[in-house]
């Protein structure tokens, strides 16, 4: 009897498989749609008034597709050819690569929020979870009050801080070797103080628009991006992206946890060590180009993981595929709902996390482990 | 005067240890020689200075009362704890030179309790246990699917093939816990207490396996056991650890016997022997004799009096 009933859950188990596959597809489908839906609203709307034919005629001109010197001017930083017409820039340089930093900020969100969960062994980890926001959030604020000549750096400077503090937070964390409890918790003492003293610096800034700006970072925000936020961010992208993908074997082992990690013969804090820094690198390219958005890095790698299930790889794909939908998603909100007021699109994400959150607290009993 | 006898007692079964390597080196599995471990937060010593040979091919069960050293020793023997002092050899290699990968195709252990992702299926946790055998960009091959067909049917859980961990019972999981570490592949497997919390037919399926690895496939199984009815049952050589030490090791027969018993555990207890091995009836704990009269009627006494407090 008892035999029966385990034939029977495998065959629903099987059947659970294969819909965990083909929902890795819907889920991948799903976010080219919503990517799209929001591509065609980003293009036709916005302050500068543009006719549809003339937006969408603008995207598929072949003399802008093809054109070598416009793409030299979008990925390397030439100058914009001469020849623009000002629709065209509008476009081209303005509501395009606001989308492209979009996807790239949402897949680096969504991948690293996946990995630092699986390293802290904890659903509700973010990528701010080891300090990271907190060291750029520092970071900004000091280069804000007391050296404004950098201010062209924000970005480099930004992410090399959420480095310097992930750092500290290991090192805070270091006894004879680390455990999840103990990175979380050292992220929990950095980030406390990190967070009082940015918020002290705050009372130094005289100027009410660099404080706006401040507000704006901190609460991170898409406005103003262009083809110069993409070259920042797609190669840092593409790397750490690429080498998480590598590690998904290693990702697999050490959910297992330490103790089964070690007799894989996995040297765990080696591997946790460089793990981390993948998903730091990838934390730093979205943090430099977009300040901190909250929640996607949360709840992205928590919506694909129910759906597909907890293998590592499809759990990146998924991601991959998901962060992006919805920060650019969230970002038609943060710049159409309001406007002509733009909204930073840290805020959209955290009015969906909330209630996305209540609704698992509500349907779920053991919310957290991984 | 007590104490004499047991330091006599553990030189015999020193000696025919000694003697049994002596005779057979080439089979022995896993040599502990003057083996001192400790953790590294605490300055206490937790096995001092003990020497062991586990013979290849067997199973050898570890007793002892609970903080006697069982577990660390096991760690040791995985060398997921480093000695103070002594060495741990594996095929006459000591096991801190091997490359960790290296060791985990050759050694494979299972704690006292694992966690595994909930969302898991069965089988992809077993295919975890390949990790050793692949290479960093390699992934899954032909020797990789074979073994872990093996695994998962010697283990008896193919039925559960696709099923969530999240969903299994606490005897299932173990079992596939079990297939995980035999995917490894590994010539010897140490499992710390894999019976402990189990019901009895799980606890069987447990055993059998354990049986079946070194019938069919001459692995070397270590393994911790609380049941000493079990050990005696199922072990070629029972080892039992006191404080630390490894009180007498041999055939179970020579090992689970009333006085061994009494020292070892402080109990007083029968083994009855039946056609099935011998069975351990434990009947009343032995209340320590170096402790003068007064001291233990105080001490029945408010035990009597606030059953609560004791532990």
């Amino acid at each position: 009897m008892v035999e029966l009933f385990d034939r029977l859950a495998d065959r629903r188990a099987a059947a659970n498989r294969w819909y965990a596959d083909s929902t890795l597809t819907g889920i991948a489908l799903g976010s080219i749609v919503v990517l799209v839906g929001a591509t065609l609203l980003q293009v036709s709307f916005g302050a500068f008034p543009l006719p549809l034919e003339e937006a969408w005629g603008a995207v598929f001109d072949p003399r802008i597709l093809f054109s070598l010197e416009a793409w030299q001017a979008f990925l390397l930083g030439a100058d914009i050819p001469e020849w623009f017409t000002q629709q065209q820039h509008i476009v081209w340089n303005i509501r395009l690569p606001r989308i492209l930093v979009g996807v790239l900020v949402g897949a680096n969100l969504a991948v690293s929020g996946a990995i630092f969960q699986i390293i802290t062994r904890n659903e509700l980890a973010s990528p701010y979870i080891l300090g990271v926001s907190d060291g750029a959030g520092l970071v900004v604020l000091v280069v804000l009050t007391a050296f404004s000549e950098l201010l062209p750096l924000v970005p480099v400077l930004a992410a090399i801080g959420g480095g310097a503090a992930f750092l500290l937070v290991y090192i805070i964390a270091w006894k004879n070797g680390t455990s999840p409890v103990r990175l979380v918790l050292a992220g929990v003492i950095v980030g406390t103080f990190f967070g009082s003293v940015q918020r002290a610096l705050f009372f130094f800034i005289d100027d009410l628009n660099t404080v706006m700006s401040a507000q704006a970072w901190l609460s991170g925000s898409l406005l103003n991006t262009d083809w110069g936020e993409v070259r920042i961010a797609l190669p840092f992208t593409v790397l750490a992206i690429m080498l998480a993908f590598v590690v998904t074997k290693e990702l697999n082992v050490l959910a297992l946890g330490e103790e089964t990690a070690d007799s894989l013969g996995m040297s765990v804090e080696k591997m946790r060590f460089a793990v981390a820094g993948i998903a730091v690198l990838s934390t730093a390219a979205a943090i430099a180009v977009a300040g901190l958005i909250g929640f996607v890095g949360l709840i992205v790698p928590h919506m694909v993981r129910n759906v597909v299930g907890g293998d590592s790889r499809r759990l990146l794909l998924g991601c991959l595929f998901l962060g992006p939908a919805l920060l650019v998603g969230a970002d038609v909100g943060a710049r159409l709902a309001l406007s002509p007021i733009q909204l930073p699109v840290g805020i959209i994400t955290g009015l969906v996390g909330g209630p996305y959150f209540l609704y698992l607290m509500r349907k779920t009993e053991n919310l957290g482990e991984v | 005067m007590r104490k004499n006898e047991i330091s006599h007692e553990r030189q015999i079964s020193r000696e025919a240890a000694n003697d049994g390597t002596d005779e057979l080196a080439s089979q022995t599995a896993l040599d502990v020689d003057e083996l001192v471990v400790g953790y590294p937060s605490t300055d206490e010593l937790v096995i001092d200075g003990q020497t062991l040979a586990v013979p290849d091919g067997e199973v050898t069960a570890l007793i002892g009362p609970n903080g006697s050293g069982k577990s660390t020793l096991l760690k040791a023997l995985a060398n997921r704890l480093e000695p103070d002092d002594g060495r741990v050899l594996l095929d006459d290699r000591r096991v801190d030179s091997f490359e960790s990968k290296e060791l985990a195709r050759k050694l494979g252990r299972l704690s006292q309790q694992n966690t595994a992702p909930d969302t898991i299926s069965v089988e992809e946790l077993v295919e975890r246990g390949r990790y050793p055998h692949q290479g960093f960009f390699e992934s899954q091959t032909d020797d990789d699917a074979e073994a872990v067909d093996e695994a998962i049917a010697m283990a008896g859980v193919d039925h559960l093939r696709d099923r969530e961990i999240g969903t299994l019972s606490g005897g299932q999981t173990q079992l596939v816990w079990i297939a995980m570490a035999l995917a490894q592949d590994t010539d010897v497997l140490l499992l710390d207490e894999p019976t402990t919390f189990l019901d009895p037919r799980h606890q069987l399926e447990v055993m059998q396996v354990v049986e079946m690895l070194r019938d069919k496939s001459d692995t070397t199984v270590v393994l911790v056991l609380h049941d000493i009815s079990q050990a005696a049952r199922y072990a070629d050589n029972v080892v039992a650890l006191k404080e630390g030490t490894i009180y007498a090791s041999g055939p179970p027969e020579a090992i689970v016997t009333d006085d061994l018993l009494a020292d070892v555990f402080d109990i007083d207890s029968e083994v009855i022997e039946t056609e099935h091995g011998p069975v351990v009836v434990p009947l009343d704990p032995i209340v320590e004799p170096s402790q003068n009269e007064t001291n233990e009627s105080e001490m029945l006494q408010r035990g009597s009096g606030s059953p609560g407090q004791q532990e």
